[in-house]
């Protein structure tokens, strides 16, 4: 594909009239988000006193033995470096209930987590509610079992770019349970799973994140009865090159995704930058996804977006250009191929038996993409959109798809193939290719 | 957009610039302090820590005389690394203590494999000059022990009176202020936090000992072949000597080997296949098996506000637009890079990467 790909900038290729059309709704759009930005911000402002004995807990945390229960007394407890655990056995760490047991890093002076798991076996945490870390409020790493059971983890104030990364954020561990918990504020992802095997997210409520829940580069994933609100994006399931492992064999089902329609409020850099406001759940460069049985409501831009790492990198190339970046912007997007193991296709996809519902309004207009889905379908917007860039093997000599490469869509609504890698000329609305076989 | 959408618009444009204004801070007046460290009043024992580790840092016999003057004991030798870690501009005076009979296991390309019961000792001073003092002014010693179940990390803080350090498995904070780079926090890491540092495929582990940092010395005669010829290393490779780290303060040397001494010190402890931030995939060390690896071209995975809304992490010919940079310019929690260890910029070093990735050609 070239860089920057013909449809990326169209205002060249469009025709006049659609042109002056677009640049109305963009003008009537830009008011509205200007409107939204003034009066919607969430926040949340809760009292805390802080007369917790934090150095108490602190001292607990560096002492504890395997095979040991920390319990963390009731009260507001405020740190000023991170609280760790590390290569310990069968440790749990338990607050009297969350916003009873409140520990709190505002303001913390060193480290970049609220707690730290490392190299440790067996760990339950759970029962707390934890708040305004500098970075990530809970960061598991290198771990085998890992439990988070009934945590409350934001970030206090108006939700922005200042707010920490990930609200619970466990990676390269072996089984992770990730249940009956809360997250909210985090300007990345609220639940965060990175590198991880055997994973559990269920029951749990994330919203006023960028991303509500997010999986990467994670195996053996179920995702399922969560409820993802007012976040950018409800649920993203992502695979990116350069990392220690790839993901796949994840399944979505029974979970309650809407109105994702919140501003991405990401600093600028970070992957989930690029997730259009408005989207339920985007599915980029994974092979092996069953989404089913979800409900999936009222969002601006897309339903379910299935994307290849292409588009992130054009789309990437393309806000480069914008700002005048030095560097030789397609080459530079491009290293990523030096990860010769990275597949940047999405594949084996199965989307079937959701309920989705409306697309609501406009897209998001400051995303190239809410652009073009406004252009190409001023009317009748599509819920499920693939970017239709396909891998150089998607079809087989014979001329069927590659089963690896296949997305199988069986849902009455619709959905479309964008064909970004061939500049839309053969867009297509509900192309057979994609509908399932039986 | 019609009238009413203009004043709408006006009226918004006028209660933005009112907000702003009234939310301007007046301008701080920087209080200048004398260069010194706050007084941080006695330390004491504590008895509780024992089960850790000898409660006093003279218990370990490793000094004779005025524990301050750190003269070292029989079988305690001192040490330097070529590139040294970046630690708030304080001064590192290291040890290696071996047991009797004992020697290292020489490695090529990691750690030399000291043998167990030794203990690396690394005390943290600011000199009489840095502080405008009378003398040198103790902060902390570490040890790293190796005992019969792997390594383990010890903090001992220094009295006020400089006569003794205290194990203190909570660390601490100092306040210094140095010419140049204001009043700050001196952080000594509690114990838990060593191991954030220390860690290889999850094992605590030295960092500064490898052969890269070690060969060199006095004379033409390196640490290495001094120790060999001592007894204290089995396996050193007669004849072809490891390749050395460059001191990357000397601009003598090659600015690129300068710059990777650097990252390979400063970095490469976490950001290396085998470190704690591997799940970033970023490889800093001289190892680094492509330029990717190395950050070259290479987006930012889990950065958060890290990413000071940059795309990547070096771009070649533009330290401006390079990640590496913004974090390691940054004094913020979240920002910052390294993210323990430091309070201060370290202006030598980042003006060197600077340079370095002035330097590097695009594509």
């Amino acid at each position: 594909m070239l860089f920057p790909p013909k449809w990326l900038i169209f205002p060249q290729t469009s025709v006049h009239s659609t042109m002056n059309k677009l640049r109305y709704l963009i003008a009537v759009s830009s008011v509205a988000l200007l409107l939204a930005a003034c009066d919607d911000t969430p926040e949340y402002r809760p009292a805390r006193n802080f007369d917790g004995d934090a150095k108490a807990v602190a001292g607990m945390f560096l002492t504890a033995e395997d095979s040991t229960e920390i319990t963390l007394p009731e009260g507001h407890f405020l740190f000023d470096r991170s609280l760790i655990l590390e290569g310990r056995k069968h440790v749990t760490v338990r607050g009297a209930g969350t916003k009873r047991t409140v520990i709190s890093f505002k303001g913390q002076a060193e480290g970049a987590e609220g707690i730290l798991v490392k190299n440790c076996k067996h760990i339950t945490l759970e029962g707390f509610s934890i708040e305004d870390a500098a970075g990530d409020n809970i960061k598991v790493t290198d771990t085998e079992k890992i439990t988070f059971r009934n945590i409350e983890s934001g970030w206090t104030g108006p939700v922005g770019p200042e707010n920490g990364a990930y609200g619970l954020y466990p990676v390269l561990c072996k089984g992770v349970l990730i249940e009956g918990c809360t997250v909210y504020g985090a300007s990345d992802a609220g639940i965060y799973v990175g590198q991880s095997d055997s994973v559990v997210v269920r029951q749990n409520k994330a919203f006023h994140n960028v991303a509500g829940i997010e999986s990467e580069n994670s195996t053996r994933v179920r995702i399922h009865n969560n409820e993802a609100y007012e976040n950018t994006g409800g649920l993203l399931i992502f695979d990116l090159p350069g990392l220690t492992m790839s993901g796949g064999d994840v399944e979505v089902w029974d979970n309650n995704i809407v109105n994702n329609n919140l501003d991405n409020f990401a600093p600028a850099g970070n992957i989930v930058g690029m997730v259009p406001a408005g989207t339920g759940i985007m599915i980029l460069a994974t092979r092996g996804v069953r989404i089913h049985h979800n409900n999936i409501d009222d969002h601006k831009t897309i339903g379910t977006a299935i994307v290849s790492y292409e588009l992130v990198e054009a789309l990437s190339a393309e806000s480069e250009a914008a700002e005048a970046t030095v560097g030789s912007t397609a080459e530079i997007n491009a290293s990523y191929r030096s990860d010769t193991a990275y597949n940047a296709y999405p594949g084996r996809i199965v989307i079937e038996d959701n309920h989705y519902r409306k697309i609501r309004g406009l897209p998001d207009m400051n995303h190239d993409i809410g652009k073009l889905l406004v252009m190409k379908f001023p009317l009748n917007r599509p819920q499920i959109v693939w970017d239709g860039i396909r891998h150089p093997d998607y079809y087989l000599p014979d001329g069927s798809v590659n089963p690896d490469y296949r997305i199988c869509i069986r849902e009455k609504l619709l959905f479309v193939d964008l064909d970004l890698g061939n500049d839309m000329e053969n867009l297509t609305k509900r192309p057979d290719e994609l509908r399932c076989k039986n | 957009m019609n009238s009413a959408a203009k004043i709408k618009a006006v009226v918004l444009i006028a209660a933005a610039v009112y907000w702003a204004a009234c939310t301007e801070q007046a301008p701080e007046t920087a209080e200048v302090r004398a260069p010194g460290i706050a007084d941080w009043g006695a330390v004491t024992e504590t008895a509780a820590y024992a089960r850790y580790g000898l409660t006093k840092l003279s218990d370990y016999g490793f000094f004779e005389g005025d524990l301050r003057d750190l003269h070292p004991a029989e079988r305690v030798f001192p040490y330097t690394v070529a590139s040294p870690l970046f630690s708030d501009y304080a001064e590192k005076a290291r040890f290696v203590f071996m047991p009797e009979g004992s020697s290292a296991e020489y490695h090529d390309r990691d750690v030399m494999e000291f043998p167990e019961g030794s203990v690396l000792i690394k005390n943290f001073s600011y000199t009489a000059g840095q502080i405008g003092a009378d003398r040198d002014v103790l902060l902390e010693t570490r040890l790293l022990i190796h005992g019969p179940e792997g390594w383990k990390a010890l903090p001992y803080v220094w009295d006020t009176d400089q006569k003794e350090a205290y194990l203190d498995i909570a660390g601490g904070a100092r306040e210094v202020t140095l010419p140049g780079q204001g009043t700050f926090r001196y952080s000594i890491p509690n114990m838990q936090q060593c191991k954030t540092c220390h860690d290889k495929n999850g094992k605590m582990s030295p960092i500064g000992p490898s052969a890269r940092q070690l060969h060199h010395g006095t004379e033409g005669l390196s640490q290495l072949e001094v120790w060999h010829r001592k007894g204290l290393l089995s396996g050193y490779p007669e004849g072809s000597p490891p390749t050395s780290a460059v001191a990357y303060s000397d601009t003598r040397h090659p600015l690129d080997l300068r710059a990777r001494a650097y990252l390979d010190a400063n970095c490469a402890y976490c950001h290396r296949p085998e470190g704690s931030a591997k799940n970033s995939g970023l490889d800093l060390s001289v190892f680094a098996a492509s330029e990717f690896a190395l950050g070259i071209g290479k987006g930012p995975v889990a950065a958060g506000r890290g990413s000071g809304g940059l795309r990547h992490d070096i771009v070649p010919g533009n330290p401006d637009a390079s990640i590496a940079v913004y974090r390691m310019e940054s004094t913020e929690p979240a920002v910052m890079m390294p993210e323990l260890g430091r309070s201060t910029v370290h202006d030598e070093g980042t003006a060197l990467i600077r340079e370095w990735i002035a330097g590097l050609k695009e594509g």
